[in-house]
């Protein structure tokens, strides 16, 4: 899942200055889930920025919340064709991909990210989420029994650990565990140290073009039959 | 984190996932098990929110004589109620009396029109005639009393001692009767039903109780100085004063045992014994009945029973014989069985017989009679087997509840409705509701354990003097206290924008009683009779998806807030200072009354059902319609929910960062959590509204300065 942080009230009333009806945009799936820009965060942000503009005395803008199922796809976008047209800005929660998605969607529209994204990662309890998984588009979870050293570790080294691991911890964060260490006692507990002995060449990451592509769609050659289908 | 879940809650869980769609029509196990249905978790909250009036409101509606129960009934609703899986059931009918008592039940005025021509007779004024009249006449019919006795009650009158049921009550109780328009005729014994149809009623309504004692069966019972219970209470009753001697045996284990014994001490009796059969735990008695009658003096010889009675000169020599329990019988109980040669003489001046009742039909009213004397009925209409004549109450039952009698009175009344206007007589929707199941470890380990407070009694030293009632009334902060114990079965949360659950699991991790948890197929479920509405899922829910099953609670801050904001916006007094103050401890209990003097005057109070329930988004908007102070004050420690404060606290300290983003400072919103240690909350509260009021003439001051 995709975590992000709101921004601070500052920078959020900074950037809305210049607009005056500002559509405050929620996500209703991965921002909901790391807290950043569900409805209830939607419905904060909108009452916060009330209480800012009625107790500051300055600043005359109208406010309005919606809350997508999700913005990162364009058929969700439509609802909002007819709010649309009555703002002058999006601030949209969502993360990077769906501020980038309305911004596509409306060639017209200012579009504001409310929230800082940050990292993929997983709750490690309620309201606490870390880093697990840096999208490298080459995944070695195999060799490293299923702990990614290129998030977990700090060097993002392939063949751990440094000389700066000490007492499984890192030498950058004290508090932070080497994620070496953890692939070694992980490999010994499914017997499979022999993984450590192995030398894992040099990945070049400059050799992975931005921006990526994927798709599922298997396309198939359907020949005179169906023209439309080409 | 997360909680291993136990084999119990697996099983609960396969089965809630079979069961689909979620029930949310579940009935509490209190009114599932009040003969008369009545909304006790509606009545109790609202005690609990110190609502007294508005608790005798619903109170009066689901019951003709709520003050004649809130002495007499024997509660089947607390031994049904959950919170005995935790610690103890809520003091229920104590409770109501106490609604009763402080909602002023006795100024109410009973009103009735008559809509209907048709007569309606009914023979006998127990609580089933009494009921039954009375929801006649608030249907429209002409109804009749019958009664043979010179004073109206039947068992009320003439068989529950003063000491249980004070004659005031039920005055008070025929009173409004009469003021309905129901016409009263004491002592007139009916013989024939004929008659009566003669007389042009249209349908009759047989309600004559079991009076009859029934016999023990064994030598000398009729020597003189033996006497039946029935008889001797209602001699006691209708005031006259048998003379008993020095020392009366009462033979029996059930209640008119009790009442007999108890009753006989009040006149003077030096020594009563019970001789019961079988031993105390197969006694039928009320068991505090039971208590209170071995505080005031009564002995009871378990495992005992009289054989043989004799009279000489003046006394009775009673042989009793000793008994041992077998195996269990027909009633589930362990049959007694004499123990040979175990024979022992006892003398006693008078012997008072209380083993069961029997009603007694005359032959005249040619209704069929079934076992044990009782008349027969159909059970969902009420119909005997003769047309236009109903029976309900200990005459059909055999000797029961007053409640079974109300309930039988109201069922017959809409049932001769329905036989009246030609209806079909349909099912009644409680009987097809389905009850709350039981409550799961885990959420039973996580409820606060906290006691069963009861009503004061008289000691026993005073309550023998006379036929005062033993029971008093409840304090008005240990009312509430008892009131907010209730579990609020079925009033929880749930669930109502499945499409919008994003199913972080948010409500999994905040519930402090474990109770959403994910079903297979990977959707979050929140059963609603594990459910213990402290709301706190509700407020920290991300999506908004959650809210409160009663429309009441899901609405009533916003509701209030509004309420409050507007009547602020015309009010002079400046700075407005708003405090979300919970409704059950500090209100109901009248811990912040203090607040409507010295400098709290001219706060603003938005009664909140616990603060759990106050989002974040409230305060924000308090501080938007120009508040310049927000308070929250709850009650920490003495709250019936877990966790409570703790969630509060983080939603201050949220709102008060956003505060300070905003230019505004911080101070301006506070909690106050009750605990022991700081008593004086209406103190604190006091020195932040003065502390806000700085900051409101600072920040006037800066303001003046700057134009």
């Amino acid at each position: 899942m995709i975590v992000a942080e709101q921004k601070t009230l500052e920078e959020i009333r900074r950037m809305i200055t210049p607009y005056a009806r500002v559509l405050i945009l929620g996500c209703g799936t991965c921002m909901t889930v790391c807290d950043a820009g569900g409805e209830r965060e939607v419905s904060f942000l909108h009452n916060a920025l009330r209480v800012a503009q009625a107790k500051s005395g300055n600043g005359t803008h109208t406010f309005s919340e919606y809350t997508l199922k999700r913005q990162c796809d364009p058929e969700f976008l439509d609802v909002l064709s007819d709010q649309i047209t009555d703002v002058d800005t999006v601030l949209s929660l969502g993360c990077g991909i769906g501020v980038q998605a309305i911004a596509e969607r409306y060639p017209d529209l200012p579009v504001l990210p409310g929230v800082n994204t940050s990292f993929m990662g997983m709750a490690k309890e309620l309201g606490v989420w870390d880093e697990r998984c840096a999208a490298c588009g080459d995944c070695r979870l195999e060799e490293t029994a299923g702990i990614c050293p290129i998030t977990r570790c700090t060097k993002g080294i392939l063949n751990g650990p440094c000389a700066g691991t000490k007492d499984g911890k890192c030498e950058a964060n004290k508090d932070m565990d080497c994620a070496w260490v953890l692939i070694y006692k992980r490999l010994e507990r499914l017997e499979q140290l022999e993984k450590m002995r192995r030398y894992y060449p040099m990945r070049n990451f400059r050799a992975i073009p931005r921006p990526k592509r994927l798709t599922s769609r298997i396309s198939v050659d359907m020949g005179e039959d169906n023209e439309d289908n080409g | 984190m997360y909680p291993l879940v136990d084999d119990t809650t697996r099983k609960y869980q396969a089965n809630q996932t079979k069961k689909a769609p979620v029930d949310h029509s579940l009935i509490p196990p209190c009114q599932a098990a009040c003969p008369l249905h009545m909304e006790i978790r509606e009545y109790v909250d609202l005690v609990a929110q110190g609502r007294i009036m508005e608790a005798l409101q619903v109170i009066r509606s689901g019951n003709p004589f709520p003050s004649i129960c809130a002495y007499v009934c024997t509660h089947p609703c607390e031994e049904a109620c959950r919170r005995c899986q935790v610690d103890n059931p809520i003091a229920i009918r104590a409770l109501k009396r106490f609604a009763l008592e402080f909602g002023g039940d006795r100024m109410i005025q009973a009103e009735a029109e008559t809509t209907h021509h048709e007569k309606v007779a009914i023979v006998g004024s127990g609580p089933a005639g009494l009921a039954c009249a009375y929801y006649l006449r608030e249907l429209g019919y002409p109804a009749t009393i019958f009664e043979a006795h010179s004073e109206l009650g039947g068992m009320l009158r003439v068989g529950i001692p003063q000491y249980r049921l004070p004659r005031e009550v039920l005055e008070t109780e025929v009173q409004r009767l009469t003021q309905m328009g129901v016409e009263i005729r004491t002592e007139t014994r009916v013989v024939s039903l004929d008659l009566l149809f003669d007389l042009g009623y249209k349908a009759i309504f047989i309600t004559i109780g079991a009076h009859q004692s029934l016999r023990m069966g064994i030598e000398g019972e009729d020597s003189p100085g033996v006497i039946d219970g029935a008889t001797f209470l209602r001699e006691v009753n209708l005031g006259l004063k048998p003379s008993l001697g020095k020392k009366v045996a009462v033979v029996g284990g059930g209640n008119v045992a009790i009442d007999a014994a108890r009753t006989a001490l009040r006149l003077g009796v030096h020594k009563v014994n019970i001789l019961y059969r079988r031993s105390r735990e197969e006694m039928p008695a009320d068991p505090a009945e039971i208590d209170q009658a071995l505080e005031e003096g009564a002995e009871i010889l378990f495992l005992v029973a009289p054989t043989r009675i004799r009279g000489e000169n003046g006394r009775l020599c009673v042989t009793c014989v000793r008994m041992e329990l077998g195996e269990p019988d027909a009633s589930g109980r362990r049959q007694p069985i004499p123990i040979k040669d175990s024979d022992f003489d006892h003398e006693f001046d008078t012997l008072i017989t209380a083993i069961g009742q029997a009603p007694q039909t005359p032959v005249d009213f040619h209704v069929s009679v079934g076992r044990g004397s009782t008349i027969q009925v159909d059970t969902v209409t009420l119909t005997t087997n003769r047309r236009g004549v109903f029976a309900g109450g200990d005459a059909v039952t055999g000797p029961a509840t007053v409640t079974e009698a109300l309930a039988a009175g109201r069922l017959a009344a809409s049932r001769i409705d329905d036989y009246l206007q030609h209806r079909y007589p349909l099912v009644s929707k409680e009987t097809r509701e389905s009850v709350s199941g039981d409550l799961l470890p885990e959420t039973i380990e996580m409820i606060r354990k906290i006691g069963r407070l009861e009503p004061p009694i008289l000691p026993p030293r005073k309550r023998k003097k006379d036929f005062k009632a033993v029971e008093l009334i409840y304090d008005w902060e240990v009312a509430i206290n008892e009131a907010r114990r209730c579990l609020r079965c079925g009033m929880g949360a749930e669930i109502l924008f499945q499409d919008k659950c994003a199913t972080c699991l948010t409500c999994l991790r905040v519930c402090p009683y474990h109770v959403p948890y994910l079903d297979a197929s990977g959707t979050i479920q929140i059963p609603d009779d594990q459910c213990q509405a402290c709301g706190i899922c509700v407020a920290e829910c991300p999506a908004k998806a959650i809210v409160l099953r009663k429309l009441y609670d899901r609405r009533h801050i916003t509701e209030e807030l509004d309420y409050i904001l507007k009547s602020a916006a015309q009010s002079t007094v400046k700075p407005l200072i708003i405090g979300f103050c919970c409704q059950y401890g500090l209100f109901g209990t009248g811990t912040l009354a203090g607040l409507w003097r010295g400098p709290g005057a001219g706060t603003w109070i938005v009664p909140v059902l616990c603060v759990a329930k106050v989002e974040a988004d409230h305060i924000l908007r308090a501080f938007e319609m120009g508040a310049e102070g927000v308070f929250i004050a709850g009650c920490g420690e003495q709250c019936a929910r877990e966790n409570t404060a703790l969630w509060v606290r983080q939603r201050v300290e949220k709102v008060r960062r956003a505060l300070a983003q905003i230019g505004l400072e911080p101070e301006r919103l506070q909690s106050f959590i009750l605990s022991a240690t700081r008593e004086n909350l209406a103190k604190e509260i006091d020195s932040f509204i003065e502390q806000v009021a700085g900051l409101y003439l600072a920040s006037v001051i800066t303001q003046e300065v700057k134009s």
